[in-house]
């Protein structure tokens, strides 16, 4: 019953995993950074995507602004939120064990799903935008995955500009190799922890912004990318920046190409048996991350 | 008289007066009759809070309306609702509570099929009627249970119209695509029926999970198998996405419907022109020409001051068969109750409803639609039909 | 009013087996005269005890957290649901749901178990993950999508005592090993698992002992759990929410206490039952917020906090 299956039909399923894996990659970026960073694992992680394609859909529909100018606005807020959310939450679990910071993080997540739920109810919305796609030669691509992959692309090749160039940057670096030894050379480290959790909410609401023109808004719309950004981080290496990219990019790929060879019923499916496969073969992530 | 006597008769007289009091008010309430209680408990808060919302507003319309007309065998109706939080445990918990602790003459189904898979053992346990107006899952009904009855179509037949009408043209092939849960499957595997019968060849039958996104590959196999009618068994936001992917990937069927949120406003609010040509199916509109419709209509908005969903007209719809059960059994006694429901025949607001021995329901008709220039038009079944079918879809980029 | 705490808790704690005793009793004899609303709310009760002091075995004693512990649950709930399907009595098809957990957990453990802190959790989570999506595709065996329904049968009742026994064995087998020299090295691993094993203790040895011990009841409760419901689906057998409310219930009673699950179990179940229920909106948000003030103010539990304030015995 399956067709059978040409070059070109693969082609097309590689770029489309590759189009999804940038947005997976940028947003796990986010929940690597929280990790590497303070050692916690942020289950409100999708949550925070959810508020930044809210930003985008007020926006829309009530300014009528491009949603890709939204990025300018629904980036920043998150990203304030996620400090406070740090400077009154998630601080206090920073050297907790695991299990104190993944109750937090879920104990945050049920609140703002549910504060959404009754700010915004659970009706679907979208943003019509951009439809349509690109053709070239006999593949055609969706402009917003396109557009979507771009900005991503983009946006992450800045994060890592970012951290490898400015002080900033690389005081985050510092601290997610060792904390004690940032303090010692004079890093604040109370600050990088807000920034850095800033910086990662402000991620995740570019994820949400992006998505907006692809998906249906409502207040769950999270949860998906919560899992997959830990499908991520354990594929590319925990703490390891490098790693989510690649990490991402394998995800979108196995997710189309089971889809393809396979049945769309099971992507899921592979996607954790790989989680677990990686994290029984190599714990520390394909591109090594932190083992403790 | 001595204080202490005094002091007797004056307890003694209060004891009394309270006595008598008491007797004449109970006797009062004994004779001023209770009111018949049915129960229900519904997603009233988390993702179904909507429409388990508008199938709560169903009942109370129908019950202020009994009311209204002087209640039903000279009683009121009162509903007892608690909110269930979508899930079966909750749900049967509450169901018990309404049947042994609040002592309901009868319960109204939960909103959504898993659940009322799990409570319906419960109201079949004590032997409560339950009339169940959003449960479209075949295997509900078919258990060999006695008190539980269907008002809606099952889901098996949801697009039916679709094939019937692709059939009539001598389409021959079909694919079909499904979310992987209960409702969808079960229509998806009701199409592949249909189809089969009509002669029609499958050329792809695929799920996907529950919160896919991205179907690209899925569609890049619909593509190359080129089928005449694509089938989609969808919730809404799938719809949504596979009708925007279908576009970038210029999949072009000739025929191309779905079920669940295809005919919501949102739908075409979402894709504009992109809906134009697709094909819905619908439990009800409020546009067929069904007795009691417009009475309906203007009662619900004077009500809530807005236009009914089809849940809220299924929620009305339950409760009203329910209570027409009632007075012809002149009783509430849930056997004889639920003879009169087993011969029942009738034509509400809402449809045809008559039911089989097993209380599934086989008159009630589902409604295709096309959407025409930003309208939904019915096209089948012909009865209802207020237009032509636009046929065959044009390919995206002719549009 | 001169009252000091821990005196007056060491003065109640004679009463404390007495009045067990009374309360097994009335709870033993509740059918007789409960309704079926009560009958199912404690049959339910029962259930969140096995399952949060299932978890506390776990968690509790050696602080690896399993953040996918419902995969037992539903591992027994599927189990139990297709053997009853195919005929088996449910008590029978119950346990073998308990022994197919414990098998899942012996392969699962077994390299798991080497896994450190936060990838054991993410680990869990995988797992329980993979476990509702191959219920969904072996759709032959469990129904998949479409769920699987029991003949119809009301055991309410038997149930009730099913969930009982279990929920009481698992109390049991928690005091058996927080009193035995096994429970102490589990809290030792839990402590410092560095210095555990430069003592001589073969930590992974114990670390899957207790893995095993903490899915059979959730197995087996699974299974009775579905027979009880008469109808299961892979979305509502392994939801992750089920997880969290076991490992809130253990955290706000005490945890590595005897007693902190079956009291955490005891009133958020109560909570849930007789004061959420009135405030449906709010419910959800509060659910959230008790989360971040367990976590943030009482780490330890209320029992934990007597334990340590009073210096109440271990085994409380």
């Amino acid at each position: 019953m399956t067709p059978v299956i040409t070059p070109i039909m693969l082609g097309q399923v590689i770029v489309s995993g590759l189009l999804a894996g940038a947005l997976y990659a940028m947003v796990a970026l986010g929940l690597g950074l929280i990790f590497g960073v303070m050692r916690v694992l942020n289950v409100a992680h999708g949550p925070l995507l959810m508020l930044g394609a809210y930003v985008t859909y007020w926006l829309f529909s009530t300014l009528g602004l491009n949603p890709y100018l939204s990025l300018l606005v629904s980036m920043p807020v998150v990203f304030l939120i996620g400090v406070a959310l740090q400077r009154f939450l998630v601080r206090r679990v920073v050297d907790a064990p695991e299990l104190s910071s993944l109750l937090l993080t879920f104990g945050i997540s049920i609140a703002l799903v549910n504060l959404a739920q009754l700010a915004f109810t659970s009706d679907l919305r979208s943003v019509e935008f951009i439809t349509g796609s690109f053709l070239i030669g006999p593949f055609a691509f969706s402009k917003s995955r396109v557009i979507a992959c771009l900005f991503a692309g983009g946006i992450t090749a800045l994060a890592f500009l970012f951290l490898q160039k400015t002080r900033l940057g690389k005081a985050i670096r510092a601290v997610s190799q060792s904390r004690e030894v940032a303090q010692v050379c004079g890093i604040n480290v109370q600050r990088i922890h807000l920034f850095a959790f800033g910086l990662a909410s402000a991620l995740a609401a570019a994820g949400g912004t992006l998505v907006t023109v692809m998906v249906a808004i409502q207040p769950e719309m999270g949860a998906v990318y919560t899992f997959k950004s830990f499908l991520v981080i354990v594929l590319g290496g925990a703490g390891n920046y490098p790693g989510a990219l690649l990490g991402g990019l394998l995800l979108g790929l196995v997710e189309q190409l089971a889809s393809l060879f396979l049945t769309t019923q099971v992507n899921e499916a592979v996607a954790y048996v790989l989680l677990v496969l990686v994290l029984l073969l190599r714990p520390t992530g394909l591109l090594g991350g932190r083992s403790t | 008289m001595t204080t202490t006597t005094k002091r007797i008769f004056y307890q003694g007289g209060a004891v009394l007066t309270a006595l008598i009091a008491a007797l004449t008010l109970g006797a009062g309430a004994a004779l001023a009759q209770a009111p018949i209680k049915i129960g229900a408990s519904i997603s009233l808060t988390g993702t179904y809070a909507k429409p388990g919302t508008y199938q709560k507003e169903g009942y109370e319309l129908c019950a202020q309306e009994a009311n209204d007309k002087g209640g039903v065998l000279g009683r009121k109706v009162e509903f007892v609702v608690y909110d269930d939080q979508s899930t079966p445990a909750t749900g049967v918990r509450l169901y018990e509570k309404l049947i042994t602790e609040d002592k309901v003459d009868a319960v109204m189904g939960p909103y959504s099929s898993p659940i009322t898979e799990a409570v319906a053992n419960v109201s079949e346990k004590y032997k409560k009627v339950m009339v169940s107006p959003l449960a479209s899952t075949t295997s509900i009904f078919k258990k060999g249970r006695k008190y539980i009855f269907m008002v809606i179509s099952p889901a098996e037949v949801y697009l039916e119209g679709l094939v019937d009408m692709a059939a009539k043209r001598g389409l021959k092939t079909i694919a079909i695509v499904n979310e992987d849960t209960l409702f969808t499957k079960s229509s998806a595997i009701g199409v592949a029926d249909l189809a089969k019968k009509r002669g029609m060849q499958i050329v792809l039958q695929e799920a996907y999970p529950k919160g896919n996104t991205d179907f690209s590959a899925l569609l890049t196999k619909l593509k190359a198998a080129n089928p005449d009618v694509i089938a989609a068994s969808t919730y809404f936001d799938d719809a949504v996405a596979l009708t925007r992917q279908m576009k970038e990937l210029n999949v072009n069927p000739k025929m191309y419907g779905v079920t669940v949120g295809g005919d919501l406003p949102e739908f075409y609010d979402l894709l504009k022109q992109n809906s134009e040509y697709i094909y819905g199916a619908t439990q009800w509109e409020h546009t067929l020409p069904y007795p009691g419709q417009k009475e309906f209509m203007a009662a619900y908005q004077t009500k809530f001051k807005r236009e009914p969903a089809y849940h809220s007209a299924a929620g009305y719809a339950g409760c009203v068969i329910y209570l027409e059960a009632v007075k012809k059994a002149g009783s509430l006694d849930a056997d004889k109750v639920r003879e009169q429901l087993l011969k029942l025949e009738t034509r509400t607001m809402f449809g045809d409803y008559k039911v089989d021995a097993d209380g599934f329901q086989v008159a009630h008709k589902m409604v295709m639609f096309q959407w025409q220039d930003g309208k939904k038009v019915t096209v089948w079944p012909d009865e209802f039909a207020t237009g032509k079918a636009r046929y065959p879809t044009p390919p995206w980029n002719q549009r | 009013m001169n009252w000091n705490l821990g005196e007056a808790l060491r003065r109640w704690a004679r009463w404390f087996r007495p009045g067990l005793g009374v309360l097994l009793v009335l709870l033993i004899l509740y059918p007789l005269w409960g309704t079926g609303y009560g009958v199912r709310v404690l049959l339910q009760l029962f259930m969140w005890i096995a399952l949060a002091q299932s978890w506390n075995l776990i968690s509790g004693l050696t602080g690896y957290v399993s953040f996918g512990h419902v995969a037992f649950f539903g591992m027994g709930a599927y189990t139990a649901g297709i053997l009853v399907t195919q005929g088996v009595l449910w008590p029978l098809a119950a346990l073998a749901g308990g022994a197919m957990a414990v098998i899942l957990a012996f392969v699962i453990g077994w390299p798991c178990l080497r896994l450190k802190g936060p990838y054991f959790a993410i680990a869990m989570l995988g797992l329980n993950e993979v476990l509702r999506v191959a219920a969904s595709y072996f759709e032959g065996l469990t129904g998949g999508g479409l769920g699987l329904s029991l003949p119809t049968l009301d055991a309410s009742v038997r149930v009730y005592y099913a969930m009982g026994v279990v929920a009481a064995a698992v109390t049991v087998l928690t005091h058996a090993i927080v009193t035995s020299r096994f429970g102490l090295r589990l809290m030792t691993i839990r402590e410092d698992e560095v210095a555990a094993e430069a003592m001589g203790i073969d930590t992974f040895r114990y670390k899957i002992y207790a893995f095993l011990l903490s899915a059979a009841a959730p197995g087996i409760v699974g299974g009775l759990a579905a027979r009880d419901m008469g109808y299961i689906e892979p979305v509502s057998v392994f939801p992750l929410v089920t997880t969290i409310t076991m490992i809130v219930m253990v955290l706000f009673g005490g945890k590595g206490t005897i007693w902190g699950p079956v009291l955490g179990a005891v009133i958020l179940f109560g909570f849930q039952e007789l004061v959420w229920a009135h405030f449906p909106h709010a419910h959800q948000v509060l659910l959230g917020a008790i989360i971040i003030t367990v976590v943030l103010a009482m780490p330890r539990g209320i029992l934990g906090v007597l334990q340590q304030k009073y210096n109440l015995p271990r085994t409380i």
